[in-house]
């Protein structure tokens, strides 16, 4: 007997300036998709249907409305930039449709009909910040690109640490896809800050990994450099010395111990090729799948309502951990986790949170008074030794 | 001079500044039902300040937040701001344009009209309050002046300080002209002038 087939809308864009990373997605996605129809446990099948916007930010709506029309769909994966899931939500919202949203964002959003399964701000930008003021530096250099998540990251980390009495020593933007970074470079070197918080995204962050690594190698410098974004696959990109040593912030790192993430990139191997790496928003992807196949089974309905309910606390042991919807605001309760880059594009998990964390996409509940001095030695000793783990 | 109607939006010119088709057409169309002429601009190339309009209707997100930005000068139009991105540091932006009003994208052809009222009702509050601004301005400008005018009387006509003054704002209500006016004209001729040439 066949299971019945269930329309999957697969949205990313193959080409454009994000290919790189929505291929990623889009290959974990259809892993997913396999998994779910080849395991006894569901007893449907997704089809799914592939759309590429090829990074134009208008082509999304269309996409969607194409896959919403044609196929019938009422769940669509996809999105990676803000301003693409912008242009998807007035259509599902509209339509009564499902997105779910596989990366991290800026958050101050929360849609009805959006399941959010990428990083909140509090569980990326806000743990490196406190990592950087309490074992780096109070004061730190921004080079990033030229829109929102840079924008955003950056107000977030100005605030923290101005509460901490520390300061932010320049703010440099490039434009998206720029590769121009020498003028920033030199003004780095020129003006030794403690630390660099780097919000470059794509090819701009890698160019501006290489060439911070060998300037700061002439002038015999080592300023720790700060990513909430950097992931297995980049480290690949930037090259085997320039990206060493840096600190990301992150819910995935391949690296995870545990049975599940052990299995999880077992398999990706087998599928991808063992010198393939799975990534943070390739592994997130892979959970949207599962997340939805989950509720699904649980609702015993495809129906957005149904699942939505059905979704919502329900717990799944995935790659990156327990990872569950918070009914209160559609996003997910995420592991946070810091670690740093060493030899072989790998990362190295130093901290974890002992407990998934409530997502808080308005950063509601950010206590910058917690941050200021002098207390805040002692404080987050103490809160260190009641919620937080060091891992290694 | 009678005061325009924030209710009147028949005849007047929006300058849109915006970059997604979809939200332009359904606005295109409204303005049109309304009565108003418009004109487009590319949040690229955006030539400020503009001439004869009455009102600018800005996508927030059309334009980067830290890009020297056309819309940072003097603009005298009221601006109704088109919010896609609530993130505060794009608010934060937003708020150093003073938006006369908003409206929350994606657009429908409801809003617009209440959006255009409180803008324009809000420009022309912003109008008499930089009036009545200018007028106690000058008044506190003018206040060394009636304090030199007081001590003149005072040194003159071994006055207390309080009658001095009570000299000056009843010559002043009897002259009809301000208090300021008055001083003024103690100072330049070193005493109480001499007023019989100047009656109502």
């Amino acid at each position: 007997m066949t299971k019945p087939s269930i329309p999957l809308g697969l949205v990313f864009s193959r080409s454009g300036p994000y290919a790189m990373m929505a291929r990623e997605m889009e290959k974990s996605a259809l892993m997913a998709v396999d998994e779910v129809n080849h395991s006894g446990e569901f007893d449907f099948t997704f089809v799914p249907h592939l759309r590429d916007p090829g990074g134009v930010v208008a082509a999304y709506h269309t996409c969607c409305d194409n896959l919403i029309r044609e196929e019938q769909v009422e769940h669509i994966v996809g999105c990676y930039t803000s301003a693409s899931r912008k242009q998807v939500i007035p259509i599902v919202e509209r339509t009564e449709r499902l997105l779910w949203h596989p990366a991290r964002y800026e958050g101050f959003e929360s849609s009805d009909n959006v399941i959010y399964v990428g990083a909140a701000p509090n569980h990326t930008v806000v743990p490196l910040v406190r990592h950087m003021l309490d074992h780096i530096a109070s004061e730190v250099f921004c080079a990033g690109s030229n829109y929102v998540w840079t924008w955003e990251s950056n107000r977030v980390l100005r605030e923290i640490v101005s509460s901490a009495g520390g300061r932010i020593l320049a703010e440099r933007l490039l434009e998206l896809g720029d590769i121009a970074v020498d003028h920033i470079v030199n003004e780095i070197i020129d003006r030794k800050p403690p630390a660099v918080f780097n919000t470059l995204v794509g090819e701009s962050s890698y160019a501006f990994m290489r060439a911070l690594h060998a300037a700061s190698r002439r002038a015999g410098l080592s300023i720790p450099v700060l990513s909430c974004s950097l992931c297995e696959p980049e480290l690949k990109m930037i090259g085997p010395t320039a990206s060493v040593g840096c600190i990301a912030s992150s819910a995935y790192f391949e690296s995870i111990e545990g049975a599940e993430n052990r299995a999880f990139v077992t398999r990706w191997k087998a599928r991808h090729g063992t010198d393939s790496n799975p990534s943070v928003d390739g592994q997130s992807t892979y959970v949207c799948v599962m997340l939805l196949a989950r509720a699904i089974r649980r609702a015993g309905s495809t129906d957005v309502a149904a699942v939505r309910r059905a979704a919502a606390n329900h717990r799944y042991d995935s790659p990156q951990g327990p990872v569950w919807v918070d009914p209160a605001n559609n996003h997910c309760f995420l592991t946070p986790r810091l670690a740093r880059s060493v030899q072989g594009s790998q990362f190295e998990i130093f901290w974890e949170a002992d407990a998934p964390e409530r997502p808080d996409p308005y950063l509601s509940d950010l206590d910058l008074a917690s941050f200021a001095q002098p207390d805040r030695a002692s404080e987050t000793t103490v809160r260190r030794g009641s919620h937080l783990r060091v891992v290694k | 001079m009678t005061k325009p109607s924030p209710f009147a939006v028949r005849g007047r010119r929006a300058l849109m500044i915006m970059k997604d088709e979809r939200d332009i057409a359904p606005l295109r169309r409204q303005f049109d039902r309304l009565g108003m002429s418009v004109i487009e601009a590319e949040p690229a190339q955006l030539q400020l300040p503009p001439e004869g309009v009455d009102v600018i209707v800005l996508d927030a997100d059309s334009i980067p937040i830290k890009s020297d930005c056309a819309l940072s000068g003097k603009i005298n139009s009221p601006i109704i701001a088109l919010i896609g991105t609530e993130t505060p540091s794009r608010l934060k932006w937003l708020l150093d344009l003073q938006p006369a009003s908003f409206l929350v994208k994606p657009l429908r052809s409801a809003g617009l009209y209440t959006a255009l009222v409180v803008a324009f009702d809000c420009a022309q509050r912003r109008i008499e309050e930089a009036a009545h601004l200018e007028r106690l301005e000058d008044r506190i400008r003018s206040r060394r002046i009636v304090v030199a005018a007081v001590l003149q009387l005072i040194r003159a006509h071994a006055l207390s300080e309080e009658d001095a003054f009570t000299l000056i704002r009843q010559t002043a209500m009897r002259y009809r002209t301000t208090i300021e006016q008055l001083s003024a004209e103690i100072i330049a001729v070193g005493g109480m002038p001499n007023r019989t040439s100047r009656t109502a």
